[in-house]
């Protein structure tokens, strides 16, 4: 694997090592959201969520920022997604996926007025293969399809606006529906690959409608050669609006130009990476979003000083024509105490707009919405953290922290207007210029037993001040999860997540709060595993307990579902 | 610690690449001690399906049959693999003659020695139904189930093989499956016969 993304990883880690929850399969590749409550997770289709960690500090989500490890995410309107994951599958292997949420009628339906049926239940679908090596080349194909969160009378309003089918397959109408192939070069030096696909895609965007983007075709190359990594992107984006008879195009092409730094310069002081992001794109017709000057240029730096084992400065910087975004942080482990493992932290992010790479407009019934806003925001953090082992089984932490933040981004709603179930909003996305202040804590037990067991009990909760009628979420203020992945004879997992958040509020999108209720939440994975065919047949089943309920404005069900997987190793 | 910080991070890599999680196949230990496929066996049931509960009045007693293979395991654990067909007639005024249903279930058969020959067994299961109709009414009652629906849901199954010659063995089995459907959960009791020949 290429160095850089190497670090990528191992800086994720990092990031995540207090948000340590059960091994649930997430239904797709990206959707690890919708198992998650240590902090305000909202789901509003596989294309659009609100996912912020208690304790991450600000109130943005993590797919509104850009930053260095999320240069093969999918820019979905102003987000970085996960979804719909163009991320080749690293072992060669075949693999098929499907389920439904729970709730069908079957022969409930012999009994049942129709007037009295429960809205229809829908399906996930995927399929793929990667090819061993052939002399370093190998071939892969995926086909994915999420009909979740699309099937309620929004599903009516959506088809209005499309000519025709808008999926790979059946009358769902999901939010995404992606497929793509090509062919790759692996040896010890080279890692690259050429995708080539198309794929459906419903965008929501700041004025809160879903918007139908039909990539035809998209393509993506990816070469990672000693320590450069390259990304091309060519995207041929078709717009509609059936409804309306407008339509429109976009070519874009995308990606990055990176320079990480190798092993040697890993094992020094001082370390650097440096890097290029990019988009060109070429507007015919009604596009609904628009990139000032059709382009965005975004080179950044990257660089990491450890003066000691226990001592290190992390700073990213990038800076164009337009904007500039700087986030920094230092860690020191207290050294008399290193068995406590405590250590002292502080961030700090500050820059003109979250994400530089996004569009900058967005065009909505003969309105513009801006979606920069004048000024800086700025993000202070500072933590304590401390993770400590009682004896070989049982461990248990906590992290503190005290964040402010000026300047946050948020949205000024000038006026709301109803069209069918929706609500959109006209305005332009603005700043809180005034402090919002908080305090967090998190508190976790691990217990582990071999590998047959590790458990994890996690608590938190976050205060916040500041004006809170002009955040966008007002996130949960408290969380609680048991987490528990048990592995059977090597060859069996049952990983299991029980967990409550309180409630969250959407304040912008709507006239009056959105109101997410707070509730209770299991979700289980079975695995059989057989580890000398590399063969692994899964269930799993996802937001069992907890009431079905719309997590976002203008959104769709999270309703339960099961799915099953079968995956076999070459 | 060192341990659990390793183990806590493989879980966290394969979070992260959760569609890429084969690093079980990297555990030698595992694989050595690996039994799985050490005996093969394929199998034809047959049977009768009698629904429960609210669904007596919806659905007649129907016959089923189906394929299915059990492989070693654990020592005392069979995985089991079946597909089945039926096709079930309304009992109430349904515009169509029947359903087409296909049923696919994956589980595992426990040989507990104190109960030997019972064979106790459990799994996940699946049912794709298509009704057996020409035109499509959706409003009509029983009118969902002229496009394609699927439901999950989960059976426990009773085996008891009475007869064994070489390779062949035959015996009785009883099921109760549960599929989650909506507005209330669905109930059906299987009872058959079923047919096997060991492969190795």
């Amino acid at each position: 694997m290429n160095s850089f993304i190497n670090k990528i990883i191992i800086s994720a880690l990092s990031v995540s090592l207090t948000s340590a929850f059960a091994s649930i399969d997430p239904e797709m590749e990206g959707m690890e959201v919708v198992s998650r409550d240590d902090g305000t997770f909202l789901i509003g289709s596989p294309t659009f969520y609100f996912d912020r960690a208690l304790g991450a500090g600000g109130i943005h989500s993590e797919s509104e920022l850009w930053t260095p490890r999320k240069l093969h995410h999918r820019l979905l309107f102003n987000r970085l997604s996960v979804l719909p994951s163009w991320n080749p599958i690293e072992t060669p292997s075949i693999w098929m996926k499907t389920g439904n949420e729970l709730g069908d009628l079957i022969y409930q339906d012999f009994l049942t007025e129709s007037k009295e049926r429960p809205i229809n239940r829908t399906p996930i679908l995927e399929g793929g293969f990667r090819t061993p090596l052939f002399h370093g080349l190998w071939a892969t194909f995926r086909l994915f399809q999420d009909d979740h969160y699309c099937f309620y009378s929004a599903r009516a309003y959506r088809m209005n606006q499309v000519d025709g089918s808008f999926s790979y397959f059946g009358e769902n109408w999901p939010m995404f529906s992606s497929a793509y192939g090509g062919l790759g070069f692996t040896n010890d030096f080279v890692n690259a690959s050429v995708l080539a696909g198309m794929e459906y895609i419903w965008i929501f965007t700041e004025s809160s409608r879903w918007i139908p983007v039909q990539y035809k075709p998209r393509i993506e190359a990816r070469a990672d050669v000693g320590n450069f990594s390259t990304t091309f992107v060519y995207e041929n984006a078709e717009y509609q609006n059936y409804r309306k008879k407008e339509s429109g195009e976009r070519k874009e092409v995308n990606g990055s130009i990176v320079y990480s730094c190798g092993e040697n310069c890993q094992r020094g002081m001082l370390q650097l990476s440096a890097g290029l992001a990019f988009r060109f794109v070429d507007d015919d017709g009604v596009v609904y979003t628009g990139l000032a000057n059709d382009r965005a240029l975004w080179p950044f730096l990257e660089m990491r000083v450890r003066p000691s084992e226990q001592l290190k400065f992390d700073v990213m910087f990038g800076v164009n024509d337009r904007d500039w975004l700087v986030q920094d942080s230092v860690e020191y482990q207290i050294p008399v105490l290193e068995k406590m493992k405590i250590t002292l932290g502080a961030k700090n992010m500050s820059g003109t707009r979250l994400n530089p790479i996004a569009d900058t407009h967005e065009y909505f019934d003969g309105d513009t919405i801006s979606l920069t806003a004048n000024g800086k925001m700025n993000l202070l953090q500072a933590f304590v953290r401390f993770d400590d082992t009682l004896t070989n089984f049982i461990g248990f932490g906590l992290r503190g922290s005290f964040w402010a933040e000026h300047g946050a981004e948020t949205f000024e709603a000038d006026k709301y207007v109803k069209d069918g179930i929706y609500t959109f909003r006209h305005g332009d996305v603005s700043r809180i210029n005034s402090w919002i202040k908080a305090v967090t804590g998190e508190f976790w037990v691990k217990l582990w037993y071999k590998d047959l067991l590790r458990f994890t009990a996690l608590t938190g909760f976050e205060r916040i001040d500041g004006k809170e009628k002009r955040f966008e979420v007002n996130p949960s203020e408290f969380f609680v999860s048991f987490n528990a992945d048990w592995l059977i004879k090597k060859t069996f997992r049952i990983s299991h997540s029980l967990r409550y958040r309180s409630d969250a509020e959407w304040n912008l999108r709507t006239n009056d709060p959105f109101v997410v209720k707070g509730d209770w939440y299991w979700d289980a994975t079975f695995e059989q595993r057989f580890p000398k065919y590399g063969i692994s047949l899964a269930g799993t089943i996802i937001q069992a307990l907890g009431r079905e309920m719309i997590e976002t404005p203008n959104g769709e069900y999270s309703r339960i579902r099961f799915f099953c997987t079968a995956k076999k190793a070459f | 610690m060192k341990k659990f910080i390793t183990i806590l991070t493989l879980g966290l890599v394969s979070l992260l690449h959760a569609e890429d999680s084969f690093e079980f196949r990297n555990d030698s230990v595992a694989v050595k001690e690996d039994i799985s496929f050490s005996h093969f066996s394929v199998f034809l049931e047959g049977g009768e399906i009698y629904p429960m509960g609210d669904l007596m009045d919806a659905v007649e007693n129907a016959l089923y049959g189906g394929i299915g293979v059990h492989y070693t395991y654990w020592d005392n654990v069979d995985g089991v693999v079946m597909f089945q067909y039926t096709y079930f007639k309304p009992r109430t005024d349904i515009y169509y003659d029947g359903v087409h249903q296909f049923m696919g279930r994956v589980g595992a058969d426990w040989k507990w020695p104190v109960i030997r020959p019972v064979v106790l067994g459990a799994g996940f299961t699946c049912s794709w139904t298509r009704a057996d109709a020409e035109q499509i009414h959706y409003e009509k009652r029983g009118g969902t189930l002229t496009d394609n629906e699927t439901e999950f849901g989960w059976y426990a199954r009773i085996s008891l093989p009475v007869f064994k010659f070489k390779e062949y063995s035959a015996g009785f089995h009883v099921s109760w499956e549960q599929l989650w459907t909506l507005p209330k959960r669905s109930n059906m009791l299987y009872a058959g016969l079923t047919l096997e020949r060991s492969i190795w």
